[in-house]
């Protein structure tokens, strides 16, 4: 509900349209618990990156700033996996990322994460520190991580509600970081966004990748 | 009881048969199912093969309503994380096993699902 009310402020969302409880509720199940509209859709789309030097990049306005880029990894087959309700790999990629980067979580003011799921969202929010195991449900019910709240997550409308076009996903998250941190995002910025974090995933989180981005 | 070292061909061929393998790790002891390359605990290939009781409870589930392609027509059907007795688990399909009744914890036994050419692994009652 909070991405798809993100998506409602994203041009290029593929849904632009408010959801509710009941409707998520009414919708059919696609694997108990999830519902249709706890899933993300597969979606068309595209997006890039411009790398460049530091010197190169001083000379635009506005430049924003790789911080830090981890991966990590972790069994693929759920039935090696040691605890169904974390994802170790995000939590390591996000202690390296905030590691090279000199940061904490309570640093970050925007996130665009992975939520393939509703749960996902929720999982990966405890994953990279943002709350304590088992309390990110709580915090995006409470709208902590809405705009507007103290850690806001998926602006863009995430996965959920911007789209998923596999491939693309992870450098759409990067341009809609970009984005925020040059306050350039209009109706759903982050207000004085000055670091931002990316966290995508990949083969049932065995592949977990998180980097964090700022300005001058 | 010890067995050669299988691979992921093998351990299908014998689940077939009914009977469920998993690979022992001769320098550090981890247990692991289906048989892989290296040992995801010390990175070893020193496998021996262990035959295993196909025992064991279910750890998780799911209900798959809106199933891939080529199991479309199967839908609904559960499956499910299954803890076996000897720690390790593993992902199958639970059969004859009704949905309202499948829950965490339920006990189960291995069971082959042989379709043509093809061996899936499945949980029927224990």
């Amino acid at each position: 509900m909070k991405n798809h009310k993100h998506g409602t402020l994203n041009p290029k969302a593929q849904f632009q349209k408010e959801i509710t409880v009941e409707q998520v509720l009414k919708s059919a199940y696609v694997a108990d618990p999830l519902k249709l509209l706890d899933c993300c859709p597969f979606s068309d789309g595209g997006a890039a990156v411009v790398l460049a030097s530091e010197e190169v990049a001083r000379t635009r306005t506005r430049p924003v700033w790789v911080l830090a880029a981890a991966a990590a990894s972790d069994w693929m087959l759920l039935g090696d996996k040691r605890d169904l309700a974390r994802v170790p790999a995000t939590e390591r990629a996000a202690a390296a990322a905030y590691r090279q980067a000199g940061l904490g979580p309570a640093d970050v003011d925007v996130v665009e994460l992975h939520d393939c799921f509703t749960i996902a969202e929720i999982v990966a929010t405890e994953g990279l520190g943002l709350f304590e195991p088992g309390a990110g449900g709580r915090a995006a019910a409470e709208g902590r991580t809405s705009l507007g709240g103290a850690i806001p997550v998926n602006p863009s409308g995430g996965l959920k509600a911007k789209g998923h076009p596999i491939g693309a996903t992870g450098a759409a998250q990067i341009a809609e970081i970009v984005t925020q941190l040059r306050g350039a995002a209009g109706p759903r910025q982050v207000a004085d966004a000055r670091v931002g974090l990316t966290h995508t995933l990949g083969g049932n989180t065995a592949t977990v990748l998180v980097s964090l981005f700022g300005r001058d | 009881m010890t067995e050669p070292a299988i691979t992921l061909q093998t351990f299908f061929e014998r689940a077939r048969d009914g009977r469920l393998t998993a690979v022992r790790c001769r320098k550090c002891g981890e247990l692991a199912l289906p048989p892989r390359q290296f040992c995801p605990a010390c990175g070893e290939r020193a496998w021996e093969a262990v035959r295993l009781s196909g025992e064991g409870a279910i750890e998780s589930f799911t209900v798959i309503r809106v199933a891939p392609r080529a199991h479309a027509a199967d839908a609904p059907y559960a499956i499910a994380v299954v803890k076996l007795t000897e720690g390790v688990s593993l992902l199958g399909r639970i059969v004859d096993i009704s949905l309202e009744k499948i829950a965490i914890g339920v006990p189960v036994r291995f069971r082959p699902l042989v379709r043509g050419s093809q061996t899936a692994v499945g949980f029927g009652p224990a």
